[in-house]
């Protein structure tokens, strides 16, 4: 799993750069300024890192044999990497409304293509959630092959500390872009 | 109170810095792991109580506790980054690298695990950082036109 994240790291790194590449670059609105949404985002934001919190609980709890106590706390993840996922879908739906598509402008392109892949990786670590918390309720995940729960943790937390960096790069740094110098906003 | 200022300080196997009764609630080996160097293992040691082979819920809501107070943080300045000039992106990403070995350090234990796994995502960040750092700076001034 270690191998994998590294891979991932790769993966995600390449994303991260491309944005950051292309960052101010757009000669049409919507711009990151007129678009982005702090206070909503940090609360998502917020969601994901108490997943991680629950996940790492739910592992203490299976490998303790506490079955229901691992349930409900795997459960808690699913819960709240659902949430995450509804915060992206609403705010993918608003930006589409405002006018900001991938093919909108070079910050829609490299914005959707990096948060939609990690919304990928989140849909993914949700259903895999879902699988092991139906393990743990039948029994099927214990202590004695809590391994399997500890490295679907892995997966979860690692999609927890790519949104920390997308987060910071993406909404707290380039949240006052505006159109380079020189160039006005014509979408609207 | 009594029976909190037990669990607080009580390594008896039932504390809430430790494993109790599972077949991981055996002493940790001598290896202390690379991150944070000895401070942050006297800090472990004490929070753990001699150390186990992972902490207990109580530690993994200190850390949960931290993360959120840093992103509380992270959102106020955002809100008064005018005032902070060119800090504001130093201190964002100070704040987010703090989040980021939280998660990695405590989360994914790789502060108690073999310093292998820390080495093997060491080296494949540092190499990332290494690559996209030279890709900036090549867009940045590669294209300069000779004096």
């Amino acid at each position: 799993m270690w191998a994998f994240l590294g891979s991932d790291v790769m993966f995600f790194g390449a994303f991260i750069a491309t944005y950051l590449v292309y960052r101010g670059k757009s000669l049409v609105g919507p711009y990151p300024s007129e678009i982005l949404n702090i206070p909503v985002t940090s609360v998502s934001t917020f969601v994901l890192l108490m997943s991680s919190l629950a996940m790492v609980l739910g592992l203490h709890y299976v490998r303790e044999g506490e079955k229901n106590k691992g349930t409900l706390w795997i459960l808690v993840v699913v819960l709240l990497g659902s949430v995450f996922m509804g915060f992206q879908f609403v705010e993918f739906r608003e930006f589409a409304h405002l006018g900001l598509t991938p093919r909108t402008n070079i910050f829609g392109t490299t914005f959707f293509i990096l948060t939609g892949i990690h919304g990928a990786h989140v849909t993914i670590g949700v259903i895999w959630m879902a699988f092991l918390a139906y393990s743990s309720h039948n029994g099927a995940l214990r202590a004695d092959n809590a391994l399997d729960l500890e490295i679907a943790g892995l997966y979860w937390h690692f999609v927890d500390i790519v949104w920390i960096v997308i987060f910071t790069v993406i909404y707290l740094i380039s949240a006052n872009d505006g159109p380079p110098p020189g160039m006005e906003s014509i979408t609207h | 109170m009594a029976s909190l200022w037990r669990k607080l300080t009580h390594h008896d196997g039932n504390g809430w810095w430790n494993l109790p009764h599972t077949a991981s609630n055996e002493p940790n080996p001598p290896y202390e792991g690379p991150i944070g160097g000895a401070w942050l293992g006297n800090i472990l040691r004490i929070l753990t109580h001699g150390g186990v082979s992972h902490p207990g819920p109580a530690f993994y809501w200190l850390v949960g506790l931290f993360l959120a107070i840093i992103t509380l943080i992270e959102v106020w300045l955002f809100g008064v980054g005018g005032l902070l000039g060119s800090w504001y992106i130093p201190l964002l990403l100070i704040l987010s690298l703090m989040k980021f070995v939280g998660v990695v350090a405590f989360f994914m234990h790789l502060r108690f695990d073999h310093r292998l796994f820390t080495y093997l995502f060491g080296a494949v960040m540092v190499v990332g950082i290494f690559i996209f750092t030279l890709v900036l700076l090549l867009l940045e001034f590669g294209n300069q036109p000779p004096n």
